[in-house]
Order: structure tokens, then C-alpha cells, then sequence
């Protein structure tokens, strides 16, 4: 199953904070979840996965059908959406293959070992099968992760900066794949501190802003009413997203460096 | 790092596995049968092997079944290993679930305060009947595994172990209390509560069996989903399993098998935390191999605790696994750096 776009209005995550205005997430594109620290990336993450209660509405919406996300039973969520979270540490000696594996779990089949070795490949831990997870580094308990979702094969796939543990050339392998995944039909959203990736990897960006939470006791309402004027949560295309629109949400100037082939790249500014 | 230059093939893997655990099977099927065999001829009385066999057999006549021979093999032998063997098997069963549930390696029916439920229900039966014992242990076992549920509900799991055992340690100065205004029935709950299979009825036998059916087999039945559930961090509810569903309906059963166990034969220790981390690093985490051989290693084990709790006087057979159970757990915990 593909195009499952997510929309979202006055939603609050979480137990109430923060509030989310308004947003939409398109199938088909490799979307960035980007923002300072504490603006709210993993929780509107695990409550598009629906793991937080919330109020307001979210809905996903597959071909014509539109369906309130929490009136969706969690075994059918287990067949819609999948997720690799921050914390990556697995609290069970399993070997990485039986890992992979259990991503199958919501399809109830039997004999997937083509689908678990195809994910394990793209997830470049075929070499890790018969390790056990305990027993990895976090990158690559990351990346054995990131195959189970693989495996899942779910319509929507939520990331929860995947390549926080990952080097240099592993983070361009897994972004590759995010984007040839999400090419493929599916709707990927992936959320990351190094706006780089969104620029380079990435088709839109939604950004959020910083969290209210600090703000809330003093001035709730003026607080509130500059989100809703300024616009956030932010989604474009990520070719809007240049210096200022940066600045805007991270609060510093940042410069662009250019490559020699000519791609654009941003960082904060350097004296 | 050591460098692999051959990559094992899944089915090369796979085929290992299951030739592993066949293996173990059929070595934990020997030791069944011996254990089973040297309980059923060994006792005050010895009787010959051939002769078990004979006696065991369905087709024994009618006056056959009457002699001493026979009853002594048939109605005190048997059930005898039967509830040794039926009772391991419920505890180790309740320790992998409750560890895999809770992601925590030290939780078994004790840690959670579900086995001094069942004391303290059991004992509160014992003031009234002796036939009240089970039910009502069957009762404090539920009462405490939702009173632990109930405090712990909004908090994180580990606060679920840490309110275990301060209802554990509530219920026992119960159970302390209860005996100490017994009077004339303290010799009955002492004895009860030390645990023992001496003179397991037949019926026991039966109704642990029971127990042993319907809180192993669900779990068997959940065994990837419970896979899913062990490795944390809400990987179940990502994998569409109905976590709270799950957690509630498992530790229902689990406590029911406990509580039959325990009212039964009273409080048998550290089996259920044994087995299962004695299992774990020879066939792996993954729970429908787990679970199916920690019944059965949990019933051998506590058929032998039992069998040289008697051979020793007929010592209490929770004194014996948890004098035998203590160390060799530290020794566990000590070689594994961590026990997981």
C-alpha cells in the first residue's frame, strides 16, 4: 500500500504541548523534519506513529479514504506505519536476522527471507545476520533498525534522526536509500539536525519552532498568536530553504558555501 | 574486530539452529525420563523398574491396581512427580513471560509481589478451610498483581518492579502477621509455606496441569508478538501489537498459574528466575523455543530439587532450589556481565 499523505490542524501532542497549527505530508517525497532543539521533532514523530494520545485532529489519507489516526487499531497502524527512534539500544540479545525479521510481524506470513535479506542489504548489515544486537555499535544497531522497518514495508516511515550514530559515508548511503524508498511511492519523514541533509537529500522540509514551553507561564496567548503569524510549522520545497528562512528558524545567521560543482550548502556563520 | 572472509548462508544458520535445538530437545527428554524413572522406582519402598513399567501401564487389572505395589506407584509416585514436574514448568513459564513483558531480568512471579499474593490469599484461606487455600491464593495473586498495575500504571516499567516489591514486602509482614494470630493452624501454614510436593494428591497434580495449560500455552501462542514487546522502546506497539492488551491478558494467566501452584505446594523460589536466564544464552531470546523449553527444564529441575529434597529427609523443596538457585543465579549473573 503507497500514498498515504498525513494531515494535521491545531494538534496537540503529547499531553498538550506544543501545539502544531496546521501541516500536510505528501507521498512520494522524502520530506525533512527539521528545528531547534525542543521544538517537538520526536514527539509529533511518535504521534504521527500513534504511540502519544492528542488532541486536535490527524488524519491519514489513502485514496480518497481519510481516517482519524487514532481510531486506527494498532495492528493495522503496525501495517501503515513504521519507525526508527532515537534510542536505539534493544533491550533483548536477538540475533540481527531475528530482528530484521520480526518486521514482518504485522503481515502474519511466513517465509519473508527474501524481504529480510533484501532489507538487510539496503540496510548494509547483511554482514552483521547472526551477530547479536546487544552486541553492536550504536550505528549499526541503528542500521539494523532501519532494516526491520525495512522489512515492515509500511506506507508511511518515520525517522527519527537516522543517522545520528552513522559516519560520513554510511549517513549518504541511508539518505540515498530514504529518498530512493521514498521515490518508490512512500511517504518518508525523517527528522534531522544537520540541515545539510535536507538540502541535499531531502524534497520539502517542515520545520518547527522552538518549543513554547519556557514562554508558556509568562505570556500563553501573544506566545501562540506569534506562531500562528509566523507561519510555523514551515513546509516547502527544499529550495526555499536558504539563509534567511535558516536564520528564521534556528535564530542565528547562517552563510552558504558552495562546492566546486556548484551545490549550495548552509553553516551558522563563521568569523 | 575479526575478519570474516565467509559468510554463513541463512540456511546454513537456520539449519544449525534447528539441530541445536533438537538436540536439546532430545537430551532434556532423556533427563525427563530418568528423573521420572528414578522418582517413580526410588522412595522408603524401592521397586524395580520392569515393574514400574508394568504397573504404570492402563491395562492393569482391576485387583492388580489395589495392591500396595500399585497404589504406592500409582497415586503417590506419580502425582507426585506430575506436580513437581507441572509446577517447574508454571514457574519458569511465569518467569520468561514476566521478563519479557516488563524488560526486566530480575522480574518473576516474586519480584512482582504475585507469589506473596498467593501466600497471603493462601493463608487467609488456611484461617478458614484448607480447601479455601487455592481459591483464595488465586485471589491475592490478582489482588496484588492489580494493586502493582494500578499504582504503576502511568509510570515508566521500572517503577512497576520497584512497586512489586514493596507490595512483595506489605504481603509478607501479612503472611507474618497471619501466622503469628494462627494459634493452632501455624504448624498447617508453616509447612504449607516452605513448600513442599510431599503427598500431592492426585487432583493437585491435575489442577496444576491445568494451570500449566492455560498459562503457557496463550503465551506460546503470543511468542512473537511477546518478541516484539521484549525488545523495548514501544517496538511492539510500532509492530501492531496491542501492547497494554497483551501485558494485561499475559499477567492475568501467569498469576493464575502461579497462584495454582503456590496454593498447591506453597512457595517454591527461584525457578522462575533461574531457567530462563539459564536457557537464554544456550537456544537465544526468542520466546516460542524459550518457553517451550524452560517447561521443561523448569519440570526437570524442580523434579530433581524435589527428589533430593526428599532423599534428604523430606526437607522443604523451596529450601533446597533456593539454597541450590541463590548461588548458582550469581554465578549466572556474575559470567554474563549483567545477566542479559
Amino acid at each position: 500500500m503507497n500514498n498515504l499523505s498525513i494531515r494535521f490542524s491545531r494538534l496537540e501532542a503529547g499531553y498538550g504541548i506544543p501545539v502544531f497549527s496546521e501541516g500536510a505530508v505528501q507521498p512520494g517525497k522524502l520530506t525533512a523534519l527539521i528545528g531547534p532543539n525542543g521544538s517537538g521533532k520526536t514527539t509529533l514523530l511518535r504521534t504521527f506513529a500513534g504511540l502519544l494520545p492528542y488532541k486536535g485532529s490527524l488524519t491519514f489519507e489513502t485514496t480518497g479514504e481519510v481516517r482519524e489516526v487514532s481510531r486506527i487499531p494498532r495492528r493495522e497502524m503496525g501495517l501503515l506505519v513504521g519507525m526508527v527512534p532515537q534510542q536505539v539500544q534493544m533491550a533483548a540479545p536477538f540475533t540481527v536476522y531475528d530482528a530484521v525479521a520480526l518486521g514482518r510481524l504485522p503481515h502474519r506470513s511466513r517465509g519473508d527471507d527474501r524481504l529480510v535479506l533484501e532489507a538487510a542489504a539496503d540496510a548494509d548489515v547483511e554482514h552483521l545476520l547472526f551477530r547479536r544486537v546487544t552486541r553492536l555499535s550504536t550505528g549499526e544497531a541503528q542500521r539494523v533498525l532501519l532494516a526491520a522497518v525495512l522489512a515492515q514495508d509500511p506506507s508511511l516511515l518515520l525517522l527519527d534522526e537516522p543517522t545520528s550514530a552513522q559516519d560520513p559515508h554510511q549517513t549518504a548511503k541511508v539518505f540515498s536509500l530514504l529518498k530512493r524508498v521514498a521515490g518508490s511511492g512512500k511517504t518518508v519523514v525523517a527528522a534531522v539536525h544537520d540541515v545539510n541533509l535536507a538540502v541535499v537529500y531531502a524534497d520539502v522540509f517542515l520545520a518547527l519552532k522552538k518549543s513554547l514551553e519556557g514562554e508558556m507561564k509568562d505570556d500563553v496567548k501573544g506566545e501562540m498568536k506569534d506562531v500562528k503569524e509566523s507561519g510555523f510549522p514551515l513546509a516547502s520545497p527544499v529550495e526555499r530553504l536558504d539563509g534567511e528562512v535558516l536564520e528564521r528558524i534556528y535564530g542565528v545567521p547562517f552563510d552558504p558555501y558552495v562546492s566546486p560543482k556548484g551545490a549550495k550548502v548552509w553553516h551558522t556563520r563563521v568569523n | 574486530m575479526t575478519a570474516v572472509t565467509e559468510k554463513p548462508s541463512l540456511a546454513d544458520y537456520k539449519t544449525a539452529l534447528r539441530g541445536r535445538r533438537l538436540q536439546f530437545a532430545a537430551l532434556l527428554f532423556c533427563a525427563l525420563t530418568v528423573i521420572a524413572f528414578w522418582r517413580l522406582s526410588r522412595g522408603d519402598w524401592p521397586i524395580p523398574v520392569s515393574r514400574v513399567f508394568a504397573l504404570l501401564s492402563p491395562f492393569l487389572s482391576g485387583p492388580e491396581r489395589m495392591t500396595p505395589e500399585a497404589i504406592v506407584v500409582r497415586s503417590v509416585r506419580l502425582p507426585r512427580l506430575l506436580a513437581a514436574v507441572g509446577t517447574g514448568g508454571v514457574l519458569s513459564v511465569a518467569g520468561v513471560v514476566l521478563q519479557g513483558l516488563l524488560l526486566n531480568p530480575l522480574a518473576e512471579p516474586y519480584t512482582l509481589g504475585i507469589a506473596a499474593g498467593a501466600a497471603f490469599g493462601g493463608a487467609l484461606g488456611f484461617m478458614v478451610h484448607s480447601l479455601w487455600v487455592t481459591p483464595s491464593a488465586f485471589a491475592g495473586a490478582l489482588a496484588a498483581l492489580w494493586a502493582v498495575q494500578g499504582m504503576a500504571w502511568r509510570s515508566s516499567r521500572g517503577h512497576l518492579v520497584l512497586t512489586g516489591i514493596v507490595v512483595n514486602a506489605f504481603l509478607s509482614a501479612g503472611v507474618t502477621f497471619l501466622k503469628a494470630i494462627a494459634d493452632d493452624r501455624l504448624g498447617a501454614i508453616v509447612l504449607w509455606l516452605m513448600g513442599s510436593f510431599a503427598g500431592a494428591s492426585p487432583t493437585a497434580a491435575l489442577w496444576v496441569w491445568g494451570a500449566a495449560a492455560v498459562s503457557a500455552l496463550p503465551p506460546w501462542f503470543w511468542g512473537r508478538e511477546l518478541d516484539a514487546v521484549s525488545l523495548g522502546e514501544d517496538r511492539g506497539s510500532l509492530l501492531g501489537v496491542d501492547e497494554r492488551r497483551l501485558r494485561g491478558g499475559l499477567l492475568c494467566l501467569v498469576s493464575l498459574g502461579t497462584a495454582a501452584a503456590v496454593g498447591s505446594f506453597g512457595i517454591i523460589g527461584f525457578v522462575g528466575l533461574v531457567v530462563p536466564h539459564l536457557l537464554r544464552p544456550l537456544i537465544g531470546p526468542l520466546h516460542r523455543p524459550l518457553l517451550f523449553f524452560a517447561f521443561w527444564t523448569g519440570g526437570c529441575l524442580t523434579a530433581l530439587a524435589d527428589g533430593a529434597a526428599q532423599s534428604l529427609g523430606e526437607l522443604p523443596v523451596g529450601v533446597v532450589t533456593s539454597l541450590i538457585g541463590g548461588p548458582f543465579f550469581c554465578w549466572i549473573l556474575l559470567r554474563q556481565d549483567g545477566g542479559l
